[in-house]
């Protein structure tokens, strides 16, 4: 019964308190859901997600004798194939076409054997471009090549057997030519691996008809196998469901067969993500909500003058402190029911706006937990910030103190601070972090192929005692400031105070300890939107240097035909609006001893038109030394760090590449000087790769072709490859990005994390937090002492003179939290990107600093603290006895 | 011809609405010259604390008027003129006591360290200059209420006003600090007002005034009303 009295006299006496900590809860609540579920969702479909990305699930390649017949029905009785296709691969020496009179001639290539419903089945592996969609079909880029289309005569060289043709029906795009034509079984660089140039798709029987008596070694079946996605939601397991499943179907082929296993390889690179994403959620996420919750915190502590007077009259009535206890927890369940719901309202609106999604998760299931666990934190969080309090204050003070309830808090330091903890914790964590970054660690270690998957959760333990020792750091050089009134704080305080400096002076030094906890507030809600914003600009950025090396350049023109991109192409392209520079380069392949690597014919003059040659790129650190070096060695080559280190190589050694000669399409010895060591290189992969000079390679191997053109623009990159395309044709073979649209691509690297949406909510968390941070800060600040203000006014202080104890203390908390959650943010979000450089690609050689959201967030404190100040300065100015009757 | 430090006419303070309008004061006339003392006496609830406040220009009145023509206008008062002397704590807690004793003077523009020495003047008088170093909190009730006086009659005022200045002094302290009020007041030239439940507190001023129920009791005064 007394608590119902107790709770209806709350919440019609003390609304402004209910409400503020409803609202503190609140915000946490809101938080932790929205970050909560947003990192679950994301989680929880990113099965769905790397699974949509695959076209052919398995791709069983059989063993030479095999019946396929039998393999088929085995493979269709494995748990899980929904559908199972053989498919032929044949190779073919050459192809050619008469068109217009001349003949076109092609290198190698492969034909393939597909039934009738593939297309259907597959829908993902063969997208049609011209003509029909059955029948016999090209390649586009080998259509390019024959310069043929639909109607056009082919002639396929089949080894050891007669020549035969076909009729072109349609032109088709392989948009999986990678995965289709992969080697299945053979060890990682033993073989190309880039698909052929040429490829040839041919109706099942057509193919049985041409290639069933080829010669040994010229063809193969495949099967193609489709499987029910009935799989975990966590990519992990899913990996490991799906490598068991393919090796349980190898056992039953009993050597007959190989699984190329396209989805383990998908979800192989998703189950890393997915612990990334843990870690984005530990380590961007999980700060604010605790900021959240200290923000709620404090809010709840600007009444406890008056909850202490409160507990007083019912201690003198009589009341025992389990009552009391009892009072405060229905205070708390209160508190939490307004906040939680309240939060959850606000996280599914946010949840709409930021994701377009109002729902907790990806299930039911998911949105119920998310729900509970926030309610649950909810209940927590009102707990510590209104009954522990109670219950410390109702064990430890006696009614006497609780009536006076007005202290400094100017007791003993506390425990922690003479015993060093902060420091600690930044030694401690600091070695962690320089015992994992000497050894050239990764915190995620997922190796290849294998189901298990290891995280260095030790090495996590360096940003946590940073954080901690950080607050506790902050806490102590607060104090530490503020403890001696009359020298720099009386002078820093004149500006402000005038005369009353030394009265403000002394006033801070004395609430060292509220102050210092506004201070530590401040700076770690800095440190966090610093260190957040940090992150999220460093991986946008780098995000941009990913794109402009997939790309190679604003616009990149590229053709896998040896013959390369049509004549003066270059000039035609420089003439374009919006086109500043073109530089054409060459791609070839050449072997370095039995390895196949890219190689780049460049102008090493004039490269540096059309795309940005980054110091990075080079081991040596400088592009200009490096390309100068290279144009001035006709011979010289650049070459990876792994080659160097294969091959021992020294600067000014010859190394022997075979390149493709165009007379003979054979590859053929051709002497290179190494002159230095390429990391990357735009458009280039990201293991080994070569550099050589453009003019060189076009005398040793008999052709000028360039297949990439880098293009440099003036204005809007997606303009000019439409403007490229146009000038091409649709069926030049080539392919034209833009960096615009592959760096959308590179942002959802990360296959279920968006980035984009995380940095969004991040970045509105950090300056909601900031600004109220700042205002609260201030607000409850002098909330809390509205009696001091009140009985300084009724002694005779003037608003201008309450405004200069106010703004004072609003300067020190605000400055000193800014300029050290700068300090902190800066090196917190050098250790986050330093123990997070998985999720980057390129790593980062330095953070890159977002001014403007700074700039933003300064402004936003700024008027927080203005409003804030001005709000209660209004509020004291209330006839002094007025406010005294009310407290 | 002594000066009129505060006039007040019909003076009404109300509180609430309707059926809970309380009238604090209600109806008072008087007014207080230089030099005068009075005690202000009647049951809890009668009104004393708020009529002080009024005086004090802390408050407003709801009807009627009051005006300082020795002192100026409301604005005016404090710091300086009025002095007062709260009942409760009172004490300004990060403020030490020298401080908080020097505070008005301060406020009103004297030099901090001139206010200092005036304040251990007045913390000597009201025999707490020991403790005048430590904070507030560090202090005995009778202690924080003699600092509070002693506060009262920082910066010389002209007006007075006490309330309940000696609840929680033993009789023998309680005799010394009343003596210590009028004997500054009285040398000051200052007008003083003491609210009290004590009768013999009242037999040492000069003037008495007995409210009940909001209502000045005019017949019983024996001066300056």
């Amino acid at each position: 019964m007394l608590v119902l009295t107790w709770l209806g006299g709350l919440l019609h006496r003390r609304t402004g308190r209910m409400v503020g900590q409803s609202a503190g809860v609140a915000l946490a609540v809101l938080m932790l859901a929205t970050l909560g579920t947003f990192f679950t969702s994301s989680r929880g479909t990113m099965t769905t997600q790397a699974v949509r990305a695959v076209p052919v699930d398995w791709q069983v390649q059989l063993s030479p004798g095999t019946p396929v017949a039998k393999a088929s029905a085995t493979v269709t009785r494995t748990r899980g194939v929904t559908a199972a296709l053989p498919v032929g691969y044949a190779d073919t020496s050459g192809l050619s076409s008469r068109n217009a009179g001349t003949v076109q001639t092609t290198g190698p290539g492969v034909v393939l054997g597909l039934p009738p419903d593939y297309a259907t089945t597959f829908p993902g592996e063969i997208r049609p471009l011209v003509g029909a969609t059955t029948g016999v079909r090209l390649a586009q880029q080998t259509a390019a090549n024959l310069g043929a289309s639909v109607g056009s005569t082919v002639a396929i060289t089949r080894p050891g057997q007669p020549t035969t043709t076909v009729t072109v029906d349609g032109v088709v795009d392989l948009p999986a030519a990678d995965s289709l034509f992969q080697s299945i079984g053979v060890a990682p660089g033993s073989a190309p691996t880039a698909p052929p140039d040429n490829v040839v798709l041919l109706p099942d029987a057509v193919w049985h008809n041409l290639f069933a008596n080829a010669a040994p070694g010229t063809s193969s079946t495949q099967i193609h196998v489709q499987l029910a996605h009935d799989l975990p939601a966590d990519p992990g397991p899913a990996f490991a469901q799906v490598i068991g499943r393919a090796k349980n179907l190898e056992a039953d082929l009993a050597g007959g067969g190989l699984v190329g296993n396209n989805l383990a390889a998908q979800l192989d690179g998703a189950r890393t993500d997915a612990i990334y994403a843990e870690l984005l959620f530990l380590f961007l996420g999980l700060p604010g909500v605790i900021i959240a919750g200290l923000l709620a915190g404090v809010i709840a502590s600007s009444g406890r003058e008056r909850r202490l007077r409160e507990q007083a009259l019912l201690r003198v009535r009589g009341a025992a402190p389990t009552r009391i206890v009892r009072l405060a927890w229905a205070e708390a369940a209160s508190v939490a029911i307004a906040g939680t719901v309240v939060g959850l309202i606000a996280a599914t609106a946010v949840g709409r706006i930021a994701f377009g999604t109002s729902s907790f998760g990806a299930t039911t299931g998911q949105a119920l937990a998310w729900a509970g666990a926030s309610a649950v934190f909810g209940l927590t969080l009102s707990a510590v910030i209104i009954v522990v309090p109670a219950w410390r204050d109702v064990r430890t003070l006696s009614v006497h103190d609780a009536q006076a309830a007005v202290s400094t808090g100017l007791g003993r330091r506390p425990l922690w601070a003479r015993g060093y903890v902060d420091v600690l914790c930044l030694a401690l964590g600091g070695l962690i972090y320089w015992q994992a970054v000497k050894s050239g660690y990764q915190v995620v270690l997922a190796p290849e192929g294998v189901p298990t998957i290891s995280v260095s959760y030790f090495t996590l333990l360096a940003p946590l005692l940073f954080w901690i020792g950080t607050a506790l750091l902050m806490w102590r050089i607060g104090t530490a400031l503020l403890r001696r009134a009359g020298g720099w704080l009386r002078v820093a305080t004149r500006p402000i105070a005038h005369r009353l400096a030394g009265v403000v002076a002394a006033s801070m030094a004395r609430q060292r300890r509220g102050l210092s906890r506004g201070l530590v507030l401040m700076g770690l809600t800095a440190s966090f939107a610093l260190s957040v914003a940090i992150f999220d600009t460093t991986y946008a950025s780098q995000s941009r240097v990913d794109a402009q090396l997939s790309n190679g350049a604003d616009v990149t023109v590229s053709t896998a035909a040896a013959s390369g991109l049509p004549a003066g192409i270059a000039d035609a392209v420089a003439r374009l609006p919006g086109v500043s520079a073109v530089q054409a380069m060459q791609h070839r392949f050449a072997y370095v001893g039995n390895d196949l690597q890219d190689l780049y014919g460049i102008d090493a003059a004039t490269i540096g038109q059309a795309t940005s040659m980054s110091d990075a790129f080079f081991a040596n650190g400088n592009a200009a030394q490096t390309l100068q070096t290279l144009g001035s060695t006709p011979n010289g080559v650049l070459v990876s760090e792994e080659t160097v280190h294969d091959f021992q190589l020294q600067p000014g050694d010859t190394v022997n590449l075979r390149l493709q000669f165009a007379s003979d399409h054979a590859y053929h010895p051709v002497p290179f000087t190494y002159v230095g060591v390429a990391r990357e290189f735009p458009t280039a992969p990201h293991d080994s790769f070569l550099v050589a000079n453009r003019d060189y390679v076009t005398r040793a191997t008999g052709s000028p072709a360039s297949q990439v053109l880098l293009i440099r623009t003036s204005g809007s990159p997606p303009a000019v490859t439409g403007e490229v395309q146009r000038l091409l044709g649709p069926a030049s073979g080539a392919t034209v990005k833009d960096i615009v649209t592959e760096q959308r691509i590179t942002l959802s690297g990360l296959t279920a994390i968006d980035l984009a949406g995380l940095t969004k909510l991040e970045l509105v968390f950090a300056l909601l937090l900031a600004a109220g941070a700042s205002g609260l800060v201030l607000a409850v600040g002098v909330a809390e002492r509205r009696r001091t203000f009140a009985i300084a006014s009724a002694i005779g202080a003037k608003r201008r003179q309450l405004g200069s104890f106010v703004w004072s203390e609003a300067a020190f908390v605000a400055i000193g939290g800014l300029a050290l959650g700068a300090l902190s943010g800066l090196w917190i979000a050098q250790v986050i990107v330093k123990i997070l450089t998985g999720v980057f690609d390129p790593p980062p050689e330095h953070l890159s600093v977002p001014w403007g959201y700074l700039a933003g967030l300064l402004v936003a404190v700024g008027v927080a603290i203005a409003v804030a100040g001005s709000a209660m300065l209004r509020a004291i100015r209330r006839p002094a006895m007025a406010v005294l009757r009310d407290l | 011809m002594p000066e009129t430090v505060v006039r007040a006419i019909s003076l009404v303070r109300a509180y609430g609405v309707g059926h809970a309008l309380v009238r604090a004061v209600n109806d008072a006339t008087f007014s207080v010259d230089a030099g005068g003392t009075v005690a202000l006496l009647g049951p809890s609830g009668s009104g004393k604390s708020t009529l002080l406040h009024l005086i004090a220009g802390l408050d407003e009145p709801t009807s009627g008027s009051i005006e300082w023509p020795a002192l100026g206008a409301r604005q005016d008062l404090r710091p300086g003129p009025v002095g007062v002397a709260f009942q409760g704590p009172s004490l300004l807690p990060p403020l030490t006591v020298v401080e908080n004793v020097a505070l008005p003077m301060v406020l009103a523009g004297a030099d901090e360290h001139d206010a200092t020495l005036a304040a251990h003047d007045l913390l000597d008088v009201f025999e707490v200059d020991t403790v005048a170093d430590r904070l507030p909190e560090e202090l005995s009730g009778g202690q924080s209420e003699r600092v509070g006086i002693a506060r009262a009659f920082s910066g010389s005022p002209r007006l007075v006003l006490a309330d309940e200045p000696t609840g929680q002094q033993d009789r023998a302290t309680g005799g010394r600090l009343l003596e210590a009020i009028v004997t500054l007041a009285v040398l000051g030239g200052a007008a003083l007002i003491v609210a009290t439940h004590d009768v013999a507190i009242a037999e040492r001023l000069t003037a008495r005034w007995v409210m009940r129920d909001g209502a000045l009791r005019t017949e019983e005064l024996t001066c300056s009303s």
